[in-house]
């Protein structure tokens, strides 16, 4: 950003094609005032409707909205309550354990993806419109099939009983829930993942390759010796929207399972939900949600550390 | 090879035949790869099967069909979706909802983008460093506050309420942002000679330039306006003002027979299908762009 601003002042002291309007003072320009007016909608839009909510969002935090349109302060009471509600760990231990299944497993399916795609072969724009088309699916169609396929007489739960396995309650068992959940969320992501790491396999000189094929190497070798490593921007750029969308998990939760069976699936999105939209506990719900902003900022904190260690 | 030449045949089959005996050879050596590309592109497909299959049972059933690979077919569950009351309404209040957003969202966010990209004005990096720094606060801290904003402006169960929150898409003003500072400054210097004013250089240069990161927001910002959901469901409240995502839960909740869920569900599919198929290669380049920074 500041190298962009010095490029621009450069640019304004290079032969100035217009030398009565340099002796104006730049806000009276008629530059500077189309430039208010471009950017005004955006303004307004942005300050009125992301700015002032997460700031509110923040002070809500701090106090008591009342259906009266009413605000009073009580100070860090929501937190107090918020730090001896059982619920709110268990939201906590909800909410990491989805992400300790979901981001390996998606990691790993993005990965091997990637790399199958990773060859010149017939066919391959059609493999790849399939891989994507989960991506663009709304999450509520996404939730109401899964609902089917998962459900005690669906076709997962047959295909068992070819096997011989007795049938699971995917999405009525505590066990299985998190788990299941995970799955529907690689199945409806990975075709991006797979797209932004395939972008970046394709970046990386073919020459590494064929000075190590002539070393020796095996693919395994090559892969984990060149591709991860060279691959390290585009991993880490899939694990930090992975981490944001496993956390933010809301959608499929509400229409499949509702957080249940018995709070299984009640994330901390899905908490701040339920206490400000079922019991308009707007405060609450805000307090929990300043964890929710705390817990991304600490995450993506680490993780562009570990980017700028690397990098 | 040697085959080929003793039989003498012309040299146009000769190297069609070698063409295809290397093809054989390729294929030998990528035979894994399909079958492990087949596979998962038909665990991927599977859903989308099934739900079409369903959609088209005959009578209506509540329990799955007895197979997946039915003999018998019928559209009654697409009749009774289209001729309901709520299923085409909600469809027209999605279109609606897609389309002005996207048309409106384009617009802003090029205005702000060429702003930002092309002049020079007095808090031009306070603002985009607050553009940036609002991209941290995660959605649902605060979808309270703008529910009660919404509330207080008496937008709530309206369309214009549900719509306009939406604008603020900083994403798309960056991606423009970013497009239109790669247009060189010499075209817009010699409009400016030419006599052009502010209003007329962004309307006949810069928008005709954007046009293909225009195509790709554009299929963005549709797919996310049809798919979106929580917001929709939170600030609408009477069901002729639902969108389909919102209605096809209400759908569900209210245990209405499987075969008409998800014939909705196919009806809400069919434009983010389209949309899909027609503008692959814009949403292609929409997660390029995103993934190289």
């Amino acid at each position: 950003m500041t190298t962009l601003t010095r490029s621009d002042q450069e640019r304004s002291t290079a032969p100035p094609p217009r030398e009565p309007n340099r002796r104006k003072p730049w806000w009276r320009s008629s530059e500077a005032i189309a430039a208010y007016i471009f950017i005004g909608p955006m303004v307004v839009l942005f300050g009125l409707f992301r700015v002032w909510p997460a700031v509110y969002g923040i002070v809500l935090s701090f106090g008591d909205y009342t259906l009266r349109r009413t605000f009073s302060f009580v100070g860090v009471d929501h937190y107090v309550r918020l730090f001896q509600d059982p619920i709110f760990w268990d939201s906590l231990r909800v909410t990491f354990t989805f992400a300790a299944i979901q981001m390996p497993l998606a990691m790993i399916v993005s990965l091997a993806m990637a790399q199958l795609c990773n060859r010149v072969m017939r066919g391959m724009a059609v493999y790849r419109s399939i891989f994507f088309l989960p991506t663009v699916t709304s999450s509520v169609l996404i939730a109401l099939v899964f609902m089917w396929i998962f459900s005690g007489a669906g076709p997962v739960n047959a295909l068992l009983d070819v096997v011989g396995v007795e049938p699971v309650g995917w999405l009525t068992e505590r066990f299985w829930v998190l788990p299941t959940l995970a799955i529907l969320s690689v199945w409806s992501s990975f075709g991006y993942n797979m797209l932004i790491l395939l972008a970046g396999m394709l970046a990386i000189p073919q020459e590494y390759y064929e000075a190590a094929q002539i070393d020796g190497a095996n693919s395994w070798q090559r892969f984990t010796q060149i591709t991860l490593p060279n691959l390290k921007p585009a991993i880490f750029f899939v694990l930090v929207i992975e981490t944001i969308k496993s956390l933010q998990t809301f959608d499929t939760i509400f229409v499949m399972t509702g957080g249940g069976p018995a709070r299984g699936s009640y994330t901390l999105t899905f908490m701040i939900f339920d206490q400000g939209f079922g019991y308009f506990d707007f405060g609450y719900a805000s307090a929990a949600g300043v964890v929710l902003l705390l817990i991304t900022l600490v995450l993506s904190l680490i993780q562009r550390k570990l980017v700028g260690k690397n990098d | 090879m040697t085959e080929t030449m003793t039989s003498g045949t012309p040299t146009r089959s000769h190297t069609s035949q070698h063409r295809r005996s290397r093809f054989v050879r390729q294929a030998r050596t990528l035979a894994p790869r399909h079958v492990v590309l087949i596979v998962t592109a038909l665990i991927t497909a599977f859903p989308f099967y099934s739900m079409v299959i369903i959609s088209l049972q005959p009578g209506q059933a509540i329990v799955m069909p007895e197979s997946l690979f039915p003999d018998a077919f019928s559209l009654d569950a697409f009749y009774e979706a289209l001729g309901s009351r709520d299923i085409p309404r909600w469809a027209f209040n999605s279109t609606i909802y897609s389309v002005v957003s996207t048309v409106l969202v384009l617009l802003f966010a090029s205005m702000a983008g060429y702003a930002f990209a092309k002049k020079k004005f007095a808090g031009r990096e306070l603002i985009f460093w607050v553009f940036i720094a609002m991209l941290m606060i995660p959605y649902h801290l605060t979808i309270i506050p703008q529910y009660i904003l919404v509330g207080d402006l008496g937008g709530l169960d309206t369309m214009w309420g549900m719509l306009i929150p939406t604008l603020a898409n900083a994403q798309a003003m960056f991606l423009m942002r970013q497009f239109i500072h790669g247009i060189p400054d010499e075209i817009l210097d010699a409009a400016k000679i030419d006599g052009a004013g502010e209003f007329r250089i962004y309307a006949s240069i810069i928008l005709p330039q954007t046009k293909p990161i225009m195509a790709t927001l554009a299929t963005f910002v549709f797919l996310w306006h049809w798919n979106d959901f929580l917001w929709p469901m939170i600030s609408q409240q009477s069901s002729e003002n639902y969108v389909l995502t919102v209605g096809l839960n209400t759908l569900q909740e209210e245990q209405s027979p499987l075969a008409t869920v998800m014939a909705a569900a196919v009806i809400s599919f069919i434009p983010t299908f389209l949309v899909f198929i027609l503008l692959q290669r814009y949403f292609v380049r929409g997660v390029m762009m995103s993934g190289l920074k």
